[in-house]
Parts: structure tokens; sequence; C-alpha cells
């Protein structure tokens, strides 16, 4: 190809258009993640905490706002922008919603320092664990704030991730949202080899799924000679091309997507990680994470796998049957309780991708209820996890957790609660999510897998009572942990997630409205 | 020469690497596996911008190319610090996390 | 007229006076309301309270019959719609009222006597420190009842019966200091669970068949049904008015049920409550005009009934029991009425509107004596208080002519009525049927006198008695506001008979709801059989006379006794027979689920909780910690999960 022709075809190059009113909350929060590592390079160590939560609050509310404007008049199909890289639709609205209060909550208990003093975070990442300069860099009260540029960075791939029309950006964003999230598993200030054994695992295992991903992406342009998932779509209902390219491209990049939502048997790394990083992340990771791969799941299996849903939805089924079975049967034996939740969002998964598999309107508006109100319960329960404490940090297991009733009354009280709302219990939104899901998978002819889901949740509401039991029924152990008085960052997170399941499981209609109001355009 | 073989090429590169992945111990090792893993997926992009005679493939390697670099930085921070704590870079020694 | 058009003709929607109906429902509902929430303070008035809203209640039922007697009798039914009660899917249960002549008569008749009775009520339990409660309880029976009689669907039906019978439960046990009235009460609650077990699942199969339970609906479109299913839903209805009326072979509790106050056993188990299975049978006759076989188990049950009761009450020494049979036996005339079919509805509510009156009286009466006789209830240790009970011995005794049917009184047009008609049955019936209702009128003359001698007649043998609590006996005539309900009572025993047959004034009135009364032509014309019941009743008196009138009666009751009199004094073998049809199965059935319980279910549950906890203790292990393992299952699940891909997609 001649210099000359690259030219003349450079003079047909155009500038894409960008509504920016629409991806005004992306940008704020990308541009704000830029910011904030400006503010890591430019502040002064005593100034970096306050600096860092100000302009990550600010942040949000500001991205929440434009979100807010830009739905008020947005038009009701919903639009395609940067050359159609970005769709803003119904529910991308509703997950990028989603997405930016279930961070509010986690940046709050991110940048607490009243629970552990100094936070959650290592205060000086360079100093090698378990040495003296390690136990003095525990009792310092300062902390990495880095992490707030992560989790602005890996917000903004989330949000990225959700909307992105074609798989290209999908990857990219996958990378942006991933690479933040490896890193932040490894920043905990005590327990660190744990911390850094977490990191290592999800980093190695996270790039081995991203490289699946990227494969199936691979076969799928070669199969329909783009990326976009509406080419794909078109390509698939009607070509003569080879399906094995299809059908081997559509399984690799489901297991990439599968991987990130922690869906069995792709959840390995799940207990682990969620184990091993410090709580706050944990939450981060377990609501957000959560929300964007099942908005991913969604967005593929919806716009550009439709036309051959009767050839994968089956071997989906399998998947959704082992992972709700996974998570409730290996949940029972669990003697962490991070770990245990971390069986419990396997578990989750499956009901989830039991809605995302349904490809009806009600479906795609349940999932996007249940993402919502699962977000915010398990973003709770980390948040009452990280207040049990003894002198060695958290007190994760559940041994220690016994008689915590007689102890904190109120903690325990509104742990049950999540608990229960994590159990689909009525009155709590884990009902309502539940509820919605299972019958919009009934109606979509699918009831056996609803019957395996109501046994999995039967199973699972096992080791829920087995907690709640622990706590109200048995001896508090003599030197058992202390329940720290939450600061205000962590009271304020908890209560929204607990108010949030409650509201949600009370008067569900009008979220349920919201997160029904349209479906995906491409 | 067929284009067929490029992409059998690149599956059977994509299929050392995640062989490789699963019997390397060292955590470099295992790293360069995944690496190997992107590249060969690199050329399957390139193949099937030749097959179909247009330059989005190609753009994408380049877009892989940039993500792998990332993934590096990222990677190489993670396994740095985790062989600082334990003077050892075999993923089999990082088994805390476990049951 | 067929039942379909029969029902097309129902319903207008209620207006005007009716429109008001909910009034009926809601007075004594608050009255009930107010004195249980009010607690100690409304004492004082409390029991003036309940009789207000019952008075006011009668008031307005009275006004409503008024009006609705103006109107052409197909407008008589109308239709009041209150609130959409039920509404879950296909389910629709409105909460609205029927007002049609056939829940007015009840109307009337519970307010009416639930009026009496509640004022009754305030001089025989003016010493009770808990009256205030018995007359929530009270109001709260008159609401459940007049729910059960007004409602417009099955549903509403089945509300109003476990009201009553809640409210039963509440004022058999409403002496809870005596052992005997707590295990009264749960007898009581259990048989009437049998019954409403029946009810239920009756509802439950019209529910199933035809999506509906209102009773225009039903009967509207019950011909659609198979002749099994009719059949089935007419002998599950029959169980629940079995339970509910103290029929065979649920009879046993409402003897028992004597235990609570007697206004209660006149107002519940005499005159109201106990005839909610006629109005059951009555209220459902198109369903039951479906049924030959139907009516015929009816009939049967109905003749038993009336036959136990009439044997077993002549060898009872308890007053309010012996009483008590007479209401199985009276409600057994009933039952084999509506049994009989077109013939006999309206004739077994007439019955049941009579026997209101005089058995209300009866037991009050009895509650009179026992007033004043220190709640003395053995009939041996009274004799000779006419001299010193006038006033409720006159009214007793018009009670007692009216029971055993003596012309004119009122009883002798109702009964006279229903033998007449169980001889018109086909064949063999009914020379079956009618003999039994004659036989029972016999034997109903003979207890009754026995009763009326031993108590009113003959030597006073209380005199050298004194009762448990050691007291001396100074029988004494009841004050003013126990009396004046007997005198009212003892009017309709003497009057309504005639008021209500002559003519068949209220057959024409009833006409809308249970259909016209057919003439009952049978082997034996109208006139033999009046003149064979009167003879066979005055035969059956003179009989007692001649046992028990002519020399002086122990005061304890003789031991060294027939067969038939033993078997009698133990209710005919009832309870044993429950005993050894029901309970022993029962128990029996209960033990062997307990075990199957124990070993097979509890085996399996926690046999499943330990093989899910034994799995999930192997599975864990293959969370290694080893990251290549994780790896090496992503793997595997991708491979499998390409594997299946291809297959579905190739195979």
């Amino acid at each position: 190809m001649g210099v000359t022709t690259f030219l003349a075809q450079a003079d047909e190059l155009r500038a894409p258009a960008v509504d920016y009113g629409a991806v005004a909350p992306v940008l704020i929060v990308l541009g704000a993640a830029c910011a904030s590592v400006l503010f890591e390079a430019f502040l002064s160590k005593s100034q970096r905490w306050i600096g860092q939560v100000v302009l990550a609050l600010i942040t949000l509310v500001a991205s929440g706002t434009a979100l807010a404007i830009y739905a008020g008049d947005a038009p009701e199909q919903g639009t395609l922008t940067l050359s159609g890289a970005l769709a803003v639709d119904r529910p991308v609205l509703f997950l990028w919603a989603t997405l930016l209060l279930l961070s509010f909550g986690s940046i709050l208990l991110i940048a607490d320092r009243s629970v552990e003093p100094g936070g959650a975070f290592v205060a000086e990442a360079g100093v090698r664990p378990g040495t003296v300069q390690d136990r003095a860099q525990a009792a310092k009260s300062g902390m990495q704030t880095e992490v707030f540029p992560l989790t602005l960075f890996a917000l903004g791939g989330m949000m990225v991730f959700v909307a992105a029309n074609d798989l290209l950006t999908m990857f990219i964003a996958l990378e942006v949202l991933s690479l933040p999230l490896y890193l932040m598993c490894g920043l905990a200030r005590r327990r660190r080899l744990l911390s850094q054994e977490a990191a290592v695992k999800y980093f190695l295992l996270g790039a081995f799924a991203s490289a699946f991903f990227l494969y199936g992406v691979a076969l799928l342009y070669g199969y329909a000679g783009s990326v976009k998932l509406a080419d794909i779509a078109a390509a698939a209902a009607g070509t003569n091309r080879s399906d094995t390219l299809l059908f081997a491209g559509f399984g690799l990049l489901v297991v990439g997507l599968l991987f990130k939502a922690s869906v069995g048997p792709f959840h390995a790394w799940t207990p682990d990680v969620y184990q091993g990083a410090p709580t706050p992340v944990t939450a981060f990771m377990a609501a957000c994470t959560k929300v964007a791969a099942f908005g991913g799941i969604l967005r593929v299996l919806g716009i550009a796998f439709e036309a051959t849903e009767w050839e994968w939805r089956g071997v989906l089924w399998g998947v959704a049957i082992a992972s709700m079975l996974i998570g409730a049967v290996l949940g029972l034996t669990q003697t962490d309780v991070k770990r245990m939740i971390a069986y419990s969002s396997v578990a989750h998964a499956g009901f989830l991708l039991v809605g995302s598999i349904a490809l009806t309107p009600e479906g795609l508006s349940g999932t996007l209820f249940y993402l919502l109100a699962y977000g915010f319960t398990t973003l709770a329960a980390f948040g009452v996890v990280s207040l049990v404490r003894d002198a060695d940090g958290e007190a994760t297991h559940l041994s220690q957790w016994a008689g915590l009733a007689k102890r904190s009354p109120v903690v325990a009280g509104v742990f049950t609660f999540l608990l229960l709302a994590l159990a689909g219990i009525p009155l709590t939104s884990g009902f309502i999510g539940k509820f919605v899901v299972f019958s919009a998978a009934v109606q979509d002819g699918m009831a056996p897998l609803v019957v395996v889901a109501l046994v999995a949740s039967a199973v699972a509401a096992f080791f829920y009572l087995r907690v709640i039991v622990l706590m109200y029924f048995s001896e508090p152990a003599p030197d058992g942990p202390t329940v720290s008085v939450p600061g205000a960052f962590t009271t304020v997170a908890i209560t929204l997630g607990a108010v949030i399941t409650l509201v949600l499981g009370l008067w569900p209609a009008f979220v349920l409205d919201w997160a029904g109001a349209g479906a995906f355009i491409s | 020469m067929t284009p067929t073989y490029y992409l059998l090429l690149s599956a059977l590169l994509f299929s050392l690497g995640a062989v490789g992945v699963l019997v390397r111990r060292n955590a470099i090792v295992v790293f360069m596996c995944v690496e190997l893993m992107l590249n060969a997926v690199n050329l399957s992009l390139v193949t099937f911008a030749r097959i179909n005679g247009e330059l989005d493939g190609q753009i994408m390697a380049f877009f892989v190319m940039v993500v792998a670099a990332a993934e590096v930085v990222v990677g190489l921070t993670i396994i740095m610090s985790i062989f600082r704590t334990r003077r050892s870079a075999s993923v089999d020694d990082s088994n805390l996390l476990k049951y | 007229m067929t039942t379909g058009t029969f029902a097309a003709a129902e319903a207008s929607t209620a207006s005007g006076l009716a429109g008001y109906a909910w009034l009926l429902i809601a007075l004594p509902a608050l009255g009930a309301a107010v004195l249980l929430l009010g607690g100690r303070r409304t004492n004082a008035w409390g029991h003036l309270l309940g009789c207000a809203t019952i008075l006011a209640a009668f008031a307005y039922g009275v006004a409503l019959f008024i009006s609705s007697t103006a109107l052409d009798p197909e407008e008589r039914t109308q239709d009041l719609h209150l609130f959409d009660w039920i509404s879950v899917n296909a389910l629709e249960v409105d909460f609205g009222l029927q007002i049609d002549p056939l829940s007015l008569t009840f109307v009337l008749l519970i307010t009416g006597v639930g009026s009496l009775i509640h004022i009754y009520s305030i001089g025989y339990m003016s010493h009770d420190a808990d009256r205030r409660k018995f007359f929530a309880y009270l109001n709260l029976f008159v609401a459940a009842m007049l729910v059960l009689v007004l409602g417009n669907s099955f549903v509403m039906l089945y509300l109003g019966w476990e009201g009553v019978g809640l409210a039963s439960y509440l004022l058999i046990a409403f002496w809870q200091h005596k052992p005997e009235a707590g295990s009264a009460a749960k007898k009581a609650f259990l048989m009437n669970r049998v019954g409403d077990l029946g009810l239920a699942i009756a509802i439950f199969i019209m529910f199933r068949e035809l999506g509906t339970t209102r009773y225009d609906e039903v009967f509207s479109r019950v011909g659609e049904l198979g002749s099994g299913t009719v059949l089935a839903i007419t002998l599950l209805l029959l169980l629940g008015a079995c339970g509910k009326s103290g029929q065979f072979p649920l009879q046993a509790w409402l003897p028992d049920a004597m235990a609570g106050p007697t206004p209660v056993s006149a107002l519940i188990h005499a005159a109201t409550m106990v005839t909610a299975g006629v109005y059951l049978v009555a209220r459902s006759h198109p369903i039951y005009d479906l049924s030959e076989d139907g009516r015929l188990v009816v009939m049967a049950i109905g003749a038993v009934t009336l036959l136990i009761g009439c044997v077993v009450g002549c060898a009872y020494d308890d007053f309010k029991k012996v009483l008590a049979y007479s209401t199985v036996s009276q409600i057994g005339y009933m039952i084999l009425a509506v049994g009989l079919g077109p013939v006999g509805y309206a004739l077994g509510i007439m019955h049941l509107l009579t026997h209101g009156f005089f058995k209300a009286g009866l037991f009050l009466g009895a509650g009179s004596v026992m007033h004043g006789m220190n709640d003395e209830g053995n009939i041996r240790r009274m004799g000779g208080l006419r001299k010193y009970m006038p006033i409720t011995f006159a009214t007793w005794g018009l009670g007692y002519l009216a029971l055993i049917g003596i012309p004119p009184f009122s009883g002798y047009f109702s009964k006279d009525a229903i033998i007449a008609a169980a001889f018109s049955a086909e064949g063999w019936r009914g020379w079956l049927f009618g003999g039994v209702a004659l036989l029972g009128a016999a034997l109903t003359a003979f207890y009754m006198t026995r009763l009326l001698i031993l108590v009113f007649l003959g030597q006073p043998r209380w005199k050298d008695l004194r009762s448990e609590d050691g007291r001396e006996y100074h029988p004494h005539e009841s004050p003013l506001s126990m009396t004046v309900p007997m005198i009212v009572l003892a009017v309709g025993s003497v009057g309504a008979g005639a008021f209500f047959a002559l003519g068949d004034r209220l057959a024409a009135w009833l006409e809308p709801s249970v259909g016209p009364l057919e003439e009952a032509h049978g082997a034996l014309s109208h006139t033999v059989v009046g003149i064979l019941t009167v003879v066979l009743s005055l035969l059956g008196a003179g009989l007692a006379f001649a046992l028990f009138g002519r020399k002086p009666q122990p005061a304890t009751r003789p031991e060294r006794v027939s067969f038939p009199v033993r078997a009698a004094r133990a209710d005919l073998y009832g309870n044993a027979l429950n005993e050894a049809l029901f309970a022993r199965p029962g128990t029996w059935l209960t033990r062997a689920l307990v075990f199957v319980d124990n070993k097979g279910v509890d085996g399996v549950v926690n046999g499943t909780a330990a093989l899910l906890g034994g799995t999930s203790g192997r599975l864990r292990r293959l969370q290694t910690g080893f990251v290549r393992s994780y790896a090496l299952s992503m793997l595997g699940g991708s491979i499998l999960l390409l594997a299946a891909l291809m297959m579905v997609r190739f195979s």
C-alpha cells in the first residue's frame, strides 16, 4: 500500500461524533482517575488521604448527577456514540447508576480509617511482610492512597465494559477494570502474605482468562469479519461461514466473562481472593465486578448471540447448575466468613446466570434488579465483616463469631438481616430478586432449571442460618473478638446497604420499573 | 500458502501457552506463557485480517500489545513483591489460601 | 322449576335500605371489639353495649324485612358487594353479602332470639366476674353467625362457619375452672374440625371444577359437573353439616357442650349455630336437587340421628343434656326434611324456626330452674318445682307442648309436616323414614314428659338434700330480665307454627331462595299422619306418666337397669363408636406416621444433609490453594464447555 493511497484514505478519516452528554459519567470518572494519579504525585503525604477521598466522593456525585441529567431526557431507545463503540441505552443507564451507587459505598469502606486505625491498606507497600519494618508500618497511621485512583480506574473500566458495543472495546475495558483490582488485592495492611498471594492468584488466573476471552474475540472476528456485536449477530443469523469458529469463539469469550463473574466452574479464584484481599476491596469486587461482568454477559448474549440461543442455552444451563451447586455445597463446610460469602457469591452467580440466559425483557429486568439488590447486600455484609476484630485484625474465622449477638446485638442483628437477604427470605431484596429472576426463567420455559435453583437456594440457606445460630445460640468465646465502633464512613456504607436491602424487599416496584424501562440497542 | 496454516499455528501456540501455565512453576514463566497465548491470538487476528482483506484485525493486534504491556507492568509488580517476601518465584509456594 | 332458571332469576344489586346490610355484621362485631379491647374499663356498661348492638341489629333486620316484603318476590334477592377480599390469580372472593328471604329469615332468628338471650344473660350472668367477656364472645358469635348466613359465597360461609366455631369454643370453655368445660370445648373443637375438613374440601372441589365459589355462579353451573363430582360435593357438605349440627356420627360433642353457661346452650347449641348444617343443605339445594343418592344419605343421617337423640334422651338425668339430645334429634328431623328435596326444604327451615323458639325457651327455662337451684342440673334432685317457679313452669310447659307436637302449638305444624313429607318419599323409603319419624315423635313425647314430671311435678325430692357446695336448696323465681325473654319465647312456641304454616306463608316467602314447596303425596294422607302423630305423642306421654308419674322417684339414679337403658346412658356407645372408628385408627395412623417420619423422612433429610456435608468436605479439598490446579480446572471447564457447544451444534 503506497504512501499516496494512505494519504488519500487519511482524507476520508473523520473524527467520530461524540455524544458528550451520554458518556459524561464515564468521562468524569476516568478524568478524575487521572487527576487522582496527579494528586498522588503532587500532594504532600499528609494531604493525600483527605484530597483523594474528597476527589473520589465528588467524582461519584458529579458522575451520578451527569447520569441523572442525561437520563432525564435521554432518547427512549438509547444512543450509540463514539462511532458505535459505546451503546448508552436504558439497561446501561441502570447498570451505571448501580455501579456508581455501589462504588460510593465501597469508597466509603475503603476510606474508613477508624475501624482499623489508619485504614485497611498498607502504609508502605514496599516493606517486606513479616519484618520489623512491617510491624512498624502496620502501626503507622497512613495508607497507600493509590487505592483511590485504582478504584476510580476500575470503576471507569466497569462502566465502559457494560456499555461496550464491540468486543475490542469490551476487552480493553475488561483489562482496565481488572488490572487495578489485581493490585488492590495485594494492599492489605495486615496478613500481607495472604493479601499478596491473593493478588498473585487473581492476576495469573485473570490474565489466563483474558487470554481465553481474547482468543474468543479473534475467532469471532474471523467468523464475522467484525467485532461489533451487531455484526456478529447479523453474521450468525444468516451466513454459510464455519459454525466451528462461531461456537469456539462464543465458548472462549463466555469463559472469560464467566471467570470475571465468578461463575462455577470458573470460580476457583473467588474464595482465595475474597479471603485474602483487604475486606473493603473484597466488597468492591463482590459488588461491582459482579455487576459489570453480568452487564457484559447480558449484552453479549442478548445482542450478539440471540439468534443461536437454542444451540448454547443447554450448555449454559449446565454451567448455571454447576455454579449453583458448587456454591451451595462447598459453602456448607467453610469456616471463614469471607470464604463463606465468596461461595455464596458463586451460588448467586449461578442464580444470576439463570436470569441472564432467559433472553426476555423480564429476564433482563429481573437480572438487573438482582444485581442491584445483591450488590448492596453483599457490600453491607463485608462492611459488617470488617467490624468484627481481635488483636490481629479482622476475626474472620467463624468460631470467633460465636455468641456475637450477646456482645453486640446491633451488629449481629444487621448481619442476620443481610444473611437472610442472601438466603432470599421474604421482606428482603434477596427474595424479590430471586422471585423475579426465577419467574422470568419459568416463563421462558426453564422450569427444571428453576427447580434446581430452588434446591440450591435451600441448601445455601443452611450455611447462612448456621452463622445466625452461631451468633445467637452459642456462648461467646472468652477471648473472642471485639466489635469496633464503626466510623461515620463505614456506618453510612453499612446503613446504605441494609436500608436498600430492606426497601427493595418492601417496595421493589419502582426499581423493577426502572430496570425494565428499555432494552439493549446495538 | 493458505492462511489456514497460520490459524493452526496460532492455535498450537495458544495451546502451548495454556499447557505452559499448567505445568510451569516459576511465576515469571507462567506469566510468559500467558503472554504467549496473547501473541498467539495476535497471530490469529492478523491472519483473519488478511483473510478478510481489511485492516481491523491488525489494528486490534496493536491494542492487544498495548494491553499486554500494561499487564506486564502490573504482573511484574505483583510477582516482584511476592518474590521479595518469599525469596521464591514458585507459584506453588503461595498456597496459604485454600480449602 | 329447574336450577338453571332458578339461579338466573338471582341477585339485583342491593340498594336503599339493603345497602346498609353490612351494619348487621358490623354492629355486633363492633360490640365485641369494644368489649375485648376496652378491657376492665367497660365492665360497668359492657353488657348493656352488648345488648344494644344486638337490639340495633335486630331493629335493622326487622326494617329490612318489612322493606323486603314490599318488593316483588323476584326482586327480593339482593347482592351487596363490600370489598374484594381475596384476589389471587384465578381465585376471586368478594366480601359480599346476599340478602334474600332465606338469609333474612335467619337474620331475624339470630338477632331476635339473640336479643332475648342477651337480655336474659344480664340476669343470668349477673354474679359472674367475667360478664363483660361473656357478652363480648356472644357478640362475636352473633357477628360470625350473620357472616355465615349473609355471605354470598361458600368462602364467606366458611369464614362465618369458623367464626361461630371459635365463639362456640370460647363460650363452652367459658367457665375455665371446670375441667369438664375445658374438655368439652376441646371435644367440640376437634369434632367440628372433622366436619370443617369436609366443607373445605367441598369448596376446593367447587373452585377446581367451576373456578368460583359464589352461590349464584356455582348454582347456575353445577349442572355442568359429572354426577360423581356432585355426589362428592353433597357428601362433603353433609360431613360439614354433621360436624356443626351434631349429626351422626359427629353428635357426641353437643351434649358435652352443655358444660357452658345456659344462655350459650340456648342460643348457640339449640337455636342458631347447630342449625347451620340445615342452612347449608337448604342453601345448597340446587346441588342436592341434582343428586338423588346424596339426598338419600342426608335423609338416612337425619333419621338415624333423630332416633339416637330420642333414645339417649330417655335415659339421661342431666336437665340440659336431655335437652341437648332433644336438640340432636330435632335437628335430625330438619336434616331429614331438607334431605327430602323440594318437598322438604321449606319445612326444614320452618321446623328450624319453631324449634329455635321453643328449644331456646326450654333451655332458658332450664337455666332459670338451675339458677334457682344452686346450679343443680340433676333432675332426680328436683321435683315439684311448679309451685316455686310458676312463670318458669308455665313458659316451659308451653315449650314442652310445642316440642312434643300437640296442636295447636308450633311444633305440631312443623314436625307433622315433616313426617307427612317423609311418608311421601318413594316406595320403601317413605315407609321407612315416615315410620322412623313417627316413632321419634312418640319417643320425644316420652322423654319430655319424663323431664316434666321429674322437674316440675311430683314430690319435691330436694328438701333433704344439699348442693355440692353444701348449701340448702331454696328454689325461687328468676328476676324479670330472665322471665321476660322466656315469656316472649313462649309466645313464639305457641303461635309461630300456626303463623308460618297456615296458608304456606313461610314457604311462599322462602320460595325465591329454596324454590317452591312441592305438595307431598305419600302413602298416608296428611290428615292420617296428623292424627297418628298426635295419638302416638299422647301414647308416649301417657307411658311416661304411667312409669314416672304415679309413684315417687328415687333421688339417686337406679343402677340395676336393663340393657337398653344402660346403652342409652352410654350415649348408645356413640363415644365408643367414635373411639373405635376414628380415634383408635387415628392414633395408629399417627404412630405409624411418626415412625415413618422418624425413620424415613428424618432419615432422608439427615441422610441428605450428611451426604451434602460429606460431599462438601471432600470437594473443598479440590480447592488446593495451588494456582496451577485452579488454572487446570478453568481449562478443563473451558474444554468441557467447548465440547458441549460443539456437540449440541454438530450432533
